[in-house]
Parts: C-alpha cells; structure tokens; sequence
C-alpha cells in the first residue's frame, strides 16, 4: 500500500510540478518610483539600470515585472511594471508593504 | 474509466480461457458500463456540483449557477460550439448562449447512463469553470462568495484538469473540495474578462491588493509547466482569490484593474 501512496504522489507531482519561485529584484522605492515612467521608460532601460528580475512573458507582447522594496520587519513593497509589445513601459504600480 | 478496461478485458479473457480449459465454472459475466472517454466531463459529477450548489448557496444566495466553456488551446475558435450530455441511449442537446456558458439539464436517463457532457470541440482544447455572478455587482468586479462557491462547485463537479491527463482522474479522486477551496495551496484558478494589471480586495474600510504570486497561475510557469495548466491560453486572466482566509467575508468586493482600457466594441457590448 505505501508503494502504491508514493506511485500516486510522483504521478501527481509529474503532472503539477511547480517551479521554485524566483523573488523580485530588490531596489530601493523611491528609486524605482523616481526611475520608472510610463510612456518613456524602456525595457532596455529597466535592464540596465535595475537587472533582471521576476517576469511574466504573455502571448499578447505584454509582460509583468515584479520589483521588491525592503520596507523593514521582513517586509517587502512590491512594485509592479507593465511592459507593452513594444517594450515601452505602460503602467506601474505599487502593493502596500507585506511579509513575503 | 479507460484504464479500467484494460483489467477488465484480462478477467473475462482469464474466464474465457478457463471454460476452453474444461472447466466446469462458470464463465464469469462482466458488464461494461460506459466507455466514456475519462477526458469528457462525467455527466454525473457536473449534477454533484450543481446538488453542491444547491446545499452551500448561501455562499452567494441571489446568485444562478451557470457553467462556462473557456479556450485552453491556441487558437482555438471558440464561436459555434454546441454541447450534449450523451449517454449509451440518450443524447440531451445543451443550449450555449454567446459568452459560451450555459445551464446543465437534469435528465435522469443520463444520470443511469453515466453519461458524458460532449462539445463539437476536442475535449483537451477546452477548459470549463462554474459561474455564479451575484447580480448588480459594479462592472469589472466579483463578490469573494461567488468565487467560494464557484470554488467548490467546480472542484466537486471536476471541471478543473491543471495535470496532464492521463493523471487528471486519479488528481480528481485524490483532492477532495475542501483540500481545494479551503486551503492556501488549494490552487483554484479565476479567470477575469480581460488581460489583469491587478486585483483589490474591498470589505468595508478593509483595503487590499493582491500579490503578485496570486496572479498569472502564479507568475512562475515556465513554457513546459504551462502546458499542463488549462491557463494555458488565458494567462494573463488568471487570479487565485483567498478562499481560504474567513478574514475576507463573502460580500467582499474583488475589483480588477485591466491592463488597457476595453476595445470600443467591448464597451457597447457591455452597455447592451
């Protein structure tokens, strides 16, 4: 019965493995908050100034970059970009200070 | 199940095999039920869900329970699907209206029939969701309730296929609802009406927006994973909503800020 319990969970875990995620980069608030313009910044721009960081890549062109901005007591602010399909910053936006 | 099939075959080929033998037995009789393909939706636990929604509607008590067809493949066409529940004997036509959702017929010869719930589409190539939208919400808002209790119709009813097939079955026997809906690793997937910038949450004075680990499936599928997630086309949609967290009560207002502003067409559309 145990090999048959541990034959089932690799089955599961074969079908819904998932990644280790990946936090955002860290970079000071008003850092990104003075750095990033919408309409104007480029993702050129945020990849030399700031690095790679955590991203999604939509089939649409657009893709979600996420920052993370040390906000004391173990929390992080989150400072969220998104990226039109011609790679020109459209929206940014910021999430209050939680733990990870 | 198919996979049960193959077993069965060997038994009533074992007895089969006894007789020529000389063996005095007698042959053992094994009836089939159904053939339904594991794949298609089980006609029987659709019901389940909606026997589910009727007992737990207070999650969301002026609302209908409806169920909804969502593309999963790329480019899938999703204009002119039709819809049966399809038995050994019987076959119930399924009206579908335009947003592709529809209410699923009590028919009891299906139910004897252990029928399946069939489109004119590639069963994989779909993906299927309760919907259950409290009316006179705000546009481009849910109430916490409806997505509870979509949560636990669907999980009941099977609608969600997130592993691979061949292992969605067993996923499907092993989890039970409150394993899905009621806990933080549940991983029951929303999809809004259009591409998600963020979500907030809104109860009274209460204040939040959700993390960026509660949209996008996550933020960490990689190309291999998606395939196996029926967000596959929808991903820039997706949301989890904290079920689990009795903090949040069911008249809390999930709001969604949309990439881009709605196409024109979708406005009038909205306004109709």
């Amino acid at each position: 019965m145990k090999t048959v319990s541990l034959l089932l969970c690799a089955a599961l875990l074969a079908g819904c493995a998932i990644g280790q995620a990946t936090p955002g980069t860290q970079v000071a608030a008003e850092r990104l908050a003075a750095s990033i313009v919408p309409g104007r910044t480029t993702k050129a721009d945020l990849l030399a100034t700031f690095g790679k960081t955590r991203s999604v890549v939509f089939d649409s062109g657009y893709e979600s970059w996420l920052y993370q901005s040390p906000a004391g007591g173990g929390r992080f602010s989150e400072f969220v970009v998104l990226i039109d399909p011609a790679g020109v910053v459209a929206r940014t936006r910021q999430r209050a200070p939680a733990l990870p | 199940m198919r996979p049960l099939l193959p077993a069965l075959l060997l038994l009533v080929a074992a007895a089969a095999a006894n007789a020529a033998g000389g063996g005095q037995q007698p042959v053992a009789k094994v009836n089939v039920s159904t053939t339904r393909d594991p794949v298609d939706k089980s006609y029987r636990k659709m019901i389940q869900g909606m026997e589910r929604f009727e007992r737990e509607h207070a999650l969301a008590p002026s609302a209908p329970l409806r169920f909804q067809l969502l593309p999963r493949m790329p480019g899938l066409k999703m204009d002119g699907i039709s819809l049966r529940v399809a038995g050994d004997t019987v076959s119930v036509p399924v009206t579908i209206a335009p947003d592709n959702s529809f209410v699923l017929p009590r028919n009891e010869q299906a139910l004897r029939e252990d029928a399946a719930v069939l489109a004119n589409r590639k069963t994989t190539s779909m993906t299927w969701r309760a919907l259950i939208r409290s009316p006179g919400l705000a546009p481009d808002t849910r109430r916490l309730g409806d997505l509870r209790l979509e949560c636990r119709v669907g999980a009941e009813a099977g609608l969600v296929s997130n592993n691979s097939q061949l292992f969605a079955w067993l996923s499907n026997a092993l989890m039970s609802v409150d394993q899905v809906c009621n806990s933080p690793e549940g991983n029951y997937l929303f999809f809004a009406d259009r591409p998600l910038f963020g979500v907030r949450l809104r109860a009274g004075a209460r204040v939040e927006d959700l993390p960026f680990k509660m949209l996008y499936a996550g933020g960490e599928q990689t190309p291999e994973m998606l395939r196996f997630c029926d967000c596959q086309v929808l991903l820039d949609r997706t949301y989890y909503a904290p079920l689990w967290d009795k903090s949040w009560p069911d008249d809390t207002i999930v709001e969604f800020d949309y990439m881009t502003d709605a196409a024109p067409a979708a406005d009038a559309q909205e306004a109709r």
